[in-house]
């Protein structure tokens, strides 16, 4: 994982809105969206339920992309997650 | 590299609440990683005041005094956000200690398991 991101200035190629969705919802749309940018550009993916912050960096070590960090909306997260092959 | 144990708990039932328990702080003592993952009617056990009112007569030890083998063994315990409707909690309801999971907090930690229980 990249450290001292600057998430609040990153530039995304890609916003999801997975808010409103349960797990697994917001997970099976990064794994969607991940594959529509290319590789080296991050998405952010929006999401209101409680796991994901959770889930997602495991997600991507284990499907080998870069989880760059989250940063707390008001009653949802933003996490960022840079493609990586 | 020590073992690792992966316990599905996706049941209040005393007879299904109790054994990932019992065999959980058996792999603690047994130097083993144990994670436990509760999901559905489960997570009445790591609900604020619930694991007091899954009983078990009969069994070594109340389910209270479980977790907290199980805490201090050092046992992750991770509650399944997607079943919190279904059982009708929300995240502030859950006893200290206990983290938030999905699906792949739950596939992949299981993945990386030597042992999969699932009650």
């Amino acid at each position: 994982m990249m450290a001292e991101v600057d998430l609040e200035n990153i530039e995304v190629a890609k916003v999801v809105d997975a808010r409103g969705m349960a797990c697994p919802g917001p997970l099976l749309e990064a794994k969607k969206s991940i594959g529509t940018v290319s590789v080296g550009q991050t998405i952010e993916i929006l999401s209101g339920d409680a796991s994901t912050k959770n889930d997602l960096p495991r997600w991507a070590a284990k499907v080998g992309h870069d989880f760059l960090g989250a940063l707390a909306g008001e009653g949802y997260d933003r996490l960022f997650i840079t493609r990586k092959k | 590299m020590a073992a690792k144990m992966m316990i599905f708990c996706g049941s209040d039932d005393p007879q299904k609440a109790f054994p990932p328990f019992m065999l959980g702080s058996g792999a603690l003592a047994t130097d083993m990683e144990v994670t436990m993952f509760f999901t559905m009617s489960g997570l009445n056990i790591v609900k604020k005041g619930g694991a007091e009112k899954i009983v078990l007569p009969g069994a070594p030890k109340t389910l209270p005094e479980f977790i907290k083998v199980m805490q201090e063994g050092g046992a992750e315990m991770i509650a399944c956000s997607a079943a919190f409707p279904i059982a009708k909690i929300e995240e502030e309801d859950l006893i200290d200690g206990v983290e938030c999971g999905g699906v792949a907090t739950f596939v992949i930690d299981a993945e990386a398991a030597d042992i999969v229980l699932t009650f």
